[in-house]
């Protein structure tokens, strides 16, 4: 029995056992201070070597809900499992605009925890694939925000991690670049096996992209499954958003808010020193 | 704690390559930013000494400290001030000026005030040459006790990362802290036994001077550069000194591991 449930589990690449991500808000006019959550129970497994969409409107907790699987926050409940090391692909964080795309390639690659050697060895992968070609003696500062971005997305992608996280990283750049990434995603997703957890607001692309699918709505997942289906469902569901008058969709952005915000006693200074 | 402690010092041992590049590229920016680049870092030290050396040395007719002219005097203990006092300041801000970076890919938190540390050493540097420069054109020649400056400036280096990982961690809890510490520093150089002599105050305010853990470093200097007495003679300062950094890197550690995973939602 409990051998089947290590086997099972080391099937899986992410595990969510109930994440809830809870914010304090910064309300003075409320007598008692109120939680936010975030993300509210939520639970999923993601398979190695699948493709998973995050599907969801603004604020539903998409960003969040990424910033915990790259490790980068820390969920206030529940319990994240992670078989292998994921990374997020940060496109514009950790370029200095000071510095030369070349000097770039070496700042970032050690914000990232790159070795000497490794980012030795990316550096033709990246000045290949980023196409910058003569800019990349320029100071980043000069550059456009298409080539800013490609520059980003290739150190990023000259990580090989075992997951890869792209929160919205192919929607900025032209069309040519986004597609000879994703290109490049599909092979990472054929040829590698890697598992890949893909934020997209463009519909099209996300169904292309992805075998599988996770709708959030408010902090929840409201359903998860093939991609085709949740795609299907999403997209009614946004179309029926999108049709709503001015004040339906602040009474629904209303009630979504209330659902996700909970009143708490007061606590002391002192909660802020403990976990 | 001991955790913790442990817990900080692998983090910083193992990311000895990410320390050294990201204060590289800091410095390389901050030189490519001005058109002059790091003639800067040298004309920016050698005003203000000027700026000191015309108010307490011409204005105020400041006489030799002993047998020592005034102005290397000065000098040696405006190096160790022009060194900490930035550490210190820009200490406080080494984790929420990486706000973008820590917010955006896993990081190690801890290692922030170290690389802080060393875009600042990299500044003493040469200020260090322009008081070499200085002391040669008054006649002190390099002596054995010169390489005493090896362990003042280790001493330094690991009081300044101690004092850092505190008042980050703290300033990020409340922004306040740094404005409150720019403050403080403003008084700290006049209370520092830096411009003045400590042997003009009465005994016991000279023992709390004696205390003050800059001034340990302002006296090694002067001692390797003029005094000559070797590093034991100041051993009851010297313990203090590190009890007061070990202190402050427990302290800081413990705050640094209690934190680690909670800085986005402070930000």
């Amino acid at each position: 029995m409990l051998e089947d449930i290590l086997y099972d589990n080391n099937e899986y690449a992410v595990i969510f056992d109930n994440v809830s991500k809870i914010y304090r808000l910064n309300d003075k006019g409320h007598k008692t201070p109120r939680d936010f959550y975030a993300l509210r129970d939520v639970s999923f497994k993601i398979k190695k070597g699948e493709v998973c969409g995050l599907l969801g409107i603004n604020g539903s907790g998409k960003s969040t809900l990424s910033m915990i699987l790259a490790g980068i926050q820390s969920p206030s409940k529940g319990t994240v499992t992670i078989n292998g090391h994921q990374e997020m692909v940060a496109i514009q964080a950790g370029l200095n605009g000071q510095l030369t795309g070349y000097e770039n390639i070496d700042y970032k690659g050690a914000l990232l925890g790159l070795s000497k050697n490794k980012i030795k060895e990316i550096k033709d992968v990246v000045c290949e694939f980023s196409e910058i070609g003569e800019f990349l003696d320029q100071p980043v500062k000069k550059y456009s925000s298409g080539m800013k971005s490609r520059l980003g997305f290739s150190i990023s992608l000259a990580l090989d991690p075992d997951i890869y996280i792209i929160d919205e990283a192919l929607s900025v750049g032209d069309k040519a670049f986004a597609d000879k990434c994703l290109d490049k995603m599909n092979e990472l997703k054929n040829n590698s096996k890697k598992t890949i957890i893909f934020i997209s607001h463009s519909l099209q692309q996300s169904r292309s992209f992805c075998d599988t699918a996770i709708w959030l709505d408010g902090g929840k997942v409201r359903r998860m499954g093939p991609m085709d289906i949740i795609c299907h469902n999403y997209s009614y569901y946004i179309h029926y958003y999108q049709d709503l008058s001015p004040e339906g969709k602040k009474k629904e952005n209303q009630s979504r808010f209330d659902a996700r915000v909970e009143e708490v006693k007061r606590k002391g200074l002192h909660s802020i020193f403990r976990g | 704690m001991f955790k913790a402690i442990k817990y900080v010092i692998s983090e910083n041992v193992g990311n000895l390559y990410r320390i050294f590049t990201i204060s590289k590229y800091t410095i390389t920016a901050d030189i490519h930013d001005s058109k002059l680049g790091l003639f800067w870092n040298f004309a920016n030290p050698l005003i203000q000494v000027m700026t000191y050396w015309f108010l307490f040395g011409i204005v105020f007719q400041r006489k030799a400290v002993g047998d020592i002219p005034y102005l290397p005097w000065m000098l040696t203990g405006m190096a160790v001030w022009f060194f900490l006092s930035p550490c210190i300041t820009n200490g406080c801000n080494a984790i929420f000026q990486k706000a973008g970076v820590i917010s955006k890919m896993k990081f190690p938190v801890s290692i922030l005030p170290a690389t802080v540390i060393f875009v600042e050493f990299f500044n003493h540097i040469c200020f260090m040459i322009i008081t070499i420069i200085g002391l040669l054109l008054f006649g002190f020649y390099p002596s054995i006790y010169w390489l005493e400056l090896i362990y003042y400036m280790a001493a330094a280096i690991l009081f300044a990362i101690s004092l850092a990982l505190v008042m980050s961690v703290l300033n990020m809890i409340a922004r306040d802290v740094r404005k409150f510490v720019l403050a403080i520093m403003r008084l700290l150089l006049y209370l520092t036994p830096i411009l003045w002599d400590i042997k003009t105050l009465p005994k016991n305010l000279q023992f709390i001077m004696k205390c003050n853990p800059i001034f340990y470093i302002v006296t090694g200097y002067r001692d390797c550069f003029f005094y000559h007495r070797g590093i034991l003679f100041y051993h009851k300062q010297m313990a203090l000194f590190f009890a007061i950094t070990l202190t402050l890197f427990a302290i800081g550690s413990t705050l640094m591991y209690r934190f680690k995973t909670r800085f986005i939602d402070l930000l």
